[in-house]
């Protein structure tokens, strides 16, 4: 191997040897372990970064690894791996250390990366992305509370076509175990007025369920992304 | 532009919390608006933007959602209100998304069985105030300056993010909100983190999230001397309101920050009665402030 391709490799190796922050809880499993990190034509997978790009509508190809996201992202203090490294090791083909890892649960959507990205990657639409092959092939990750409070939001619109916070909150407790969470919050809201145990629902509810079905029925014959 | 005295109607998209828990937020909208002789009509069965689980989870199901929105849009005559920064944002990404994208269009008319109408155009009450009615006639229409109110404004993530999408104003340095309160007569401070998360998504499934991602906007605004804060989201504002005695107690720090819409603080000063703006739906009491400033 030509001593610069090798000097290459090593830096790439090299750049993914970064500790996790300090505080972050005890994740060793998905935390880069360099030695893990196998870097071959096999291992660099295109077809992963082509339906990325199918699906956020910008490649991770563009990222030259500025940091300027990772820089700006408010929640990179609770990832094991923030924006740029995420989007290195895609490039890298460490697809799994990402997709099985916790930091695209922890993504809050604030569109700061992709404000400041000076090479047009979308890095939160490549979040989006990851959670969306994450929902489809696996189903539940380790952020099972992330995804609970999405399904229950989802299910909400589907049944009643608004959100309805009581149900939201009442059902995120039960079936997280959280029995507990926010009980001093609800007599107060609910003395303001700004909680409702019942919601109306909208007299369109049948053609918002049609909205879902037809969606689940393009996926299931491949026409949608 | 229609600075003109002609009379301003608008459809108008409350959004989900608009009509539970920041009920206070569409009260006061109402009650400016009403004030100022612009007239809102209620878009007829609209359902939920999805807000930020939609896009998380399924993009295709996020835009078709907002598609449907705007199809109900059509039926109201004027262009969108819209008070909310979440619905605002997805309204205003599905538009983006959609214009110059004919095969995403088409699978999004697909899901919602019909044509995509991306004409109308959605605007943010912050916008329709600075631009539409303009802040020389809001000048006029005020008769309770906010005078020596210090306001710490904040647009938190989806009002002006990312570049392009919204319009709002600049995505990393606006001043549509400082504009808007130094209209009516008060004072705004600069500081730190008026662009800043505040964990919104996060509030269910993640509370830790939010105490240190709102404890360090209370603490930035406290340390600017702001004596309250101005929000045009329902997010932001139940995060800093609802959650601020938590932010309080695990930081061992009194804020006593009240997070007032711009709407209540607007409505104050062209003399909304305080009763029609909800002052006492927030758990953070801003009544002893406004009273200490004369305006109440």
């Amino acid at each position: 191997m030509p001593r610069r391709r090798l000097a290459r490799l090593l830096l790439m190796v090299r750049f993914c040897f970064i500790h996790p922050p300090r505080h972050y809880p005890a994740q060793r499993d998905h935390i880069v372990n360099p030695a893990k990190i196998v870097l071959s034509r096999q291992a660099l997978n295109p077809a992963l970064i082509a339906r990325l790009k199918q699906l956020a509508g910008t490649s991770i190809r563009n990222c030259m690894q500025c940091g300027k996201c990772s820089a700006g992202c408010p929640m990179a203090g609770f990832m094991e791996h923030p924006p740029s490294r995420t989007l290195r090791l895609l490039q890298l083909g460490q697809n799994i250390q990402v997709l099985a890892g916790r930091s695209i649960w922890h993504c809050a959507s604030c569109e700061t990366c992709t404000t400041r990205c000076p090479n047009g990657v979308d890095p939160a639409a490549i979040m989006d992305a990851l959670r969306k092959l994450w929902w489809d092939e696996q189903g539940r990750s380790e952020e099972k509370e992330v995804q609970l409070a999405s399904r229950l939001f989802l299910d909400n619109i589907r049944r009643y076509g608004r959100q309805h916070e009581m149900r939201l909150g009442a059902l995120f407790n039960l079936q997280s175990g959280k029995l507990f969470k926010d009980l001093a919050l609800g007599p107060k809201l609910m003395a303001r007025g700004k909680l409702k145990l019942t919601q109306e629902k909208n007299r369109n509810l049948a053609e918002i369920e049609q909205i879902f079905a037809r969606i689940e029925q393009m996926r299931q014959k491949g026409k949608t992304p | 532009m229609s600075r003109t005295a002609t009379a301003l109607n608008y459809g108008y998209y409350p959004g989900c919390s608009l009509h539970a828990s920041a009920r206070e937020y569409d009260q006061s909208t109402r009650g400016l608006f009403g004030a100022l002789g612009i007239g809102l009509s209620e878009v007829p069965d609209w359902l939920c933007c999805g807000a930020t689980p939609a896009h998380n989870v399924d993009r295709l199901l996020s835009l078709a959602l907002s598609a449907k929105n705007l199809t109900l849009a059509e039926k109201v005559e004027g262009d969108l209100a819209v008070a909310c920064a979440a619905c605002f944002s997805r309204l205003k990404t599905t538009q983006h998304e959609l214009k110059d994208d004919a095969e995403k269009r088409s699978q999004v008319g697909r899901a919602i069985d019909g044509p995509v109408p991306l004409a109308k155009k959605v605007k943010h009450l912050l916008e329709i105030l600075d631009s539409d009615f303009g802040l020389e006639r809001l000048q006029q229409a005020v008769k309770r300056p906010l005078s020596g109110l210090k306001v710490a404004c904040y647009y938190g993530c989806l009002l002006t993010r990312p570049p392009g999408v919204p319009q709002l104003d600049d995505a990393e340095a606006p001043t549509i909100m400082e504009r808007v309160i130094e209209a009516a007569g008060a004072q705004t401070v600069a500081w730190s983190h008026r662009l800043e998360c505040c964990g919104a998504g996060f509030t269910l499934s993640r509370p830790e999230v939010i105490l240190k991602l709102t404890g360090d906007i209370l603490a930035a605004a406290k340390e600017a001397g702001a004596d309250c804060l101005m929000v045009a989201c329902p997010l932001c504002q139940g995060n800093l309101d609802l959650r601020q005695q938590e932010v309080e107690k695990a930081s061992g720090t009194r804020y006593g920050l009240p997070a007032l819409y711009l709407t209540q603080l607007l409505g104050l000063a062209v003399g909304v009665p305080a009763s029609q703006l909800g002052l006492d739906g927030l758990l953070v009491s801003p009544q002893g402030l406004l009273r200490e400033k004369g305006l109440l």
